[in-house]
C-alpha cells in the first residue's frame, strides 16, 4: 500500500468511527429527552419486570419508631446502606438522594409519596440520637434507619445488599465496607428497581417519573 | 453489581497548559473545598485539584492540620460491589499533571474536627511532599 492510500484509508476509518460515535451519542440524546424512555437496558436503573415482594423484618429508625414492612406500604422508599463515619460515599450519595427528591417535588406529581430510607450496617456506633442529626441535615423525606445486626441482615439479603463491617478490637475507626447501589421499593413493599453507581439526581428523577407513570398504568 | 470506569480519579494530562504563578512551589491547588457533614459527625472529606506544574514527578507523601485530630489520604474503592477506603500512603504526581481529589475517590480524609466547621468557613491544610516540600493550602467549607 502506498502511502497516499494509506492516508486514504486512515481518513475513511476515522469518518467512519466519528459517524459511529456521533450515533451514539444522539442515540444517548435521544433517550434523554424522550418521556417514553425505554428502561431495559440502561446504566442507572435495573428495572424488575416481577418485583419480588419483601418479607418481614424488624429495625428502629431514628426517632426510636418500629421500622418495618408496614412503614414501607404506600410509599416509594428509596434505600441506601452505609453508616455515618463514611466521610466521602455516604454523604455523597445522600444529597444526590436530596437533590432527585427536590427535582422529583418539582413534578406534578409531587414527593409526597416518597420516602429516603438511611440504613446503618454500623449499630455499634450510630444510635437512633446520632442518625437523627445526620438524616435532618438532608432534609425532609429522610429516615435513619437500624437495628441488630440479624435484621439489618435480613433486610440487606432481601435486596442484595452487600455489607462487612470489619470491627476490631482496640480501632476506634474499624472499617465499614457496603454497597453504593441505591435500592427503590415500591409502595406495595416490593423490591421494584435497584439504581446504579454512579449517582446523578436528574438520571434518579427522570427515572423515578417513568417507573412511577409505568406503575401507575400497571395498577388501573 | 458493576462498577463502571472510575471516573471519579482521573488523571489528566495537560502538557498544553502554562505552569502557573506558584511555579516556584512547583504545585498549585485548585478548588480546595471541605465538605460540610450534618452536625455531630466526627468525619469529613477534603477534595481539590492538585497541579504538578514541574516536569518531575511529585510524591504527596501526608497531610497535616491544626484543624482536626488527623488528616489521611484516602482513596475510595468499590471491590465485590462493595465501598470502601484505602489509605493511600504514596501518591505519584505525573509531570505536567493534575490530579482530581473528588467524591468517591481521593480524598483527604479529616477525623474529629477540633471546632464545628460549617459552610463558608475556612481550614488550612498542609500538604506535605517527599523531599521536603509543605503546601499549606486553604480550603473552604461548602454544602
Amino acid at each position: 500500500m502506498n502511502e497516499r492510500s494509506l492516508k486514504f484509508s486512515i481518513m475513511i476509518t476515522t469518518v467512519a468511527l466519528a459517524a459511529m460515535l456521533a450515533g451514539v451519542w444522539l442515540a444517548h440524546i435521544y433517550r434523554e429527552h424522550d418521556s417514553r424512555v425505554v428502561l431495559l437496558p440502561d446504566q442507572v436503573i435495573t428495572l424488575f419486570p416481577d418485583p419480588k415482594p419483601l418479607t418481614a423484618f424488624a429495625l428502629t429508625d431514628h426517632k426510636n419508631r418500629v421500622f418495618d414492612l408496614a412503614s414501607l406500604k404506600g410509599k416509594w422508599s428509596f434505600l441506601f446502606f452505609g453508616f455515618t463515619h463514611c466521610p466521602d460515599i455516604c454523604p455523597t450519595t445522600l444529597a444526590v438522594l436530596a437533590s432527585a427528591r427536590d427535582s422529583i417535588a418539582k413534578n406534578t406529581v409531587g414527593a409526597e409519596d416518597i420516602q429516603f430510607i438511611f440504613i446503618s450496617v454500623d449499630p455499634n456506633r450510630d444510635t437512633a440520637s446520632k442518625l437523627g442529626q445526620y438524616v435532618d441535615y438532608f432534609g425532609t423525606g429522610f429516615l435513619g434507619v437500624t437495628g441488630d445486626n440479624e435484621q439489618i441482615a435480613n433486610l440487606a439479603g432481601q435486596v442484595g445488599a452487600a455489607y462487612q463491617v470489619a470491627i476490631t478490637p482496640g480501632m476506634e475507626n474499624y472499617p465499614v465496607y457496603h454497597t453504593v447501589a441505591v435500592f427503590l421499593l415500591d409502595p406495595r413493599a416490593r423490591y421494584h428497581a435497584v439504581f446504579t453507581p454512579p449517582h446523578d439526581a436528574k438520571a434518579i428523577s427522570k427515572r423515578f417519573k417513568v417507573v412511577r407513570e409505568l406503575e401507575a398504568g400497571n395498577a388501573t | 453489581m458493576r462498577w463502571r470506569h472510575p471516573v471519579f480519579v482521573c488523571l489528566i494530562l495537560a502538557l498544553t497548559l502554562v505552569p502557573a504563578a506558584s511555579e516556584e512551589a512547583g504545585v498549585s491547588v485548585r478548588d480546595a473545598r471541605v465538605r460540610e457533614t450534618p452536625p455531630g459527625m466526627t468525619m469529613m472529606a477534603g477534595y481539590m485539584e492538585l497541579r504538578n506544574n514541574t516536569s518531575r514527578p511529585r510524591v504527596l507523601a501526608a497531610a497535616s492540620s491544626s484543624g482536626f485530630e488527623s488528616v489521611m489520604v484516602h482513596r475510595t474503592v468499590v471491590k465485590d460491589g462493595m465501598a470502601g477506603m484505602v489509605h493511600a500512603s504514596q501518591i505519584e504526581l505525573a509531570p505536567n499533571a493534575s490530579l482530581i481529589f473528588a467524591p468517591g475517590g481521593y480524598h483527604l480524609m479529616l477525623m474529629n474536627p477540633k471546632r464545628t466547621l460549617r459552610a463558608g468557613d475556612p481550614v488550612v491544610i498542609n500538604l506535605e511532599f517527599r523531599g521536603g516540600l509543605v503546601l499549606p493550602v486553604t480550603f473552604e467549607v461548602r454544602k
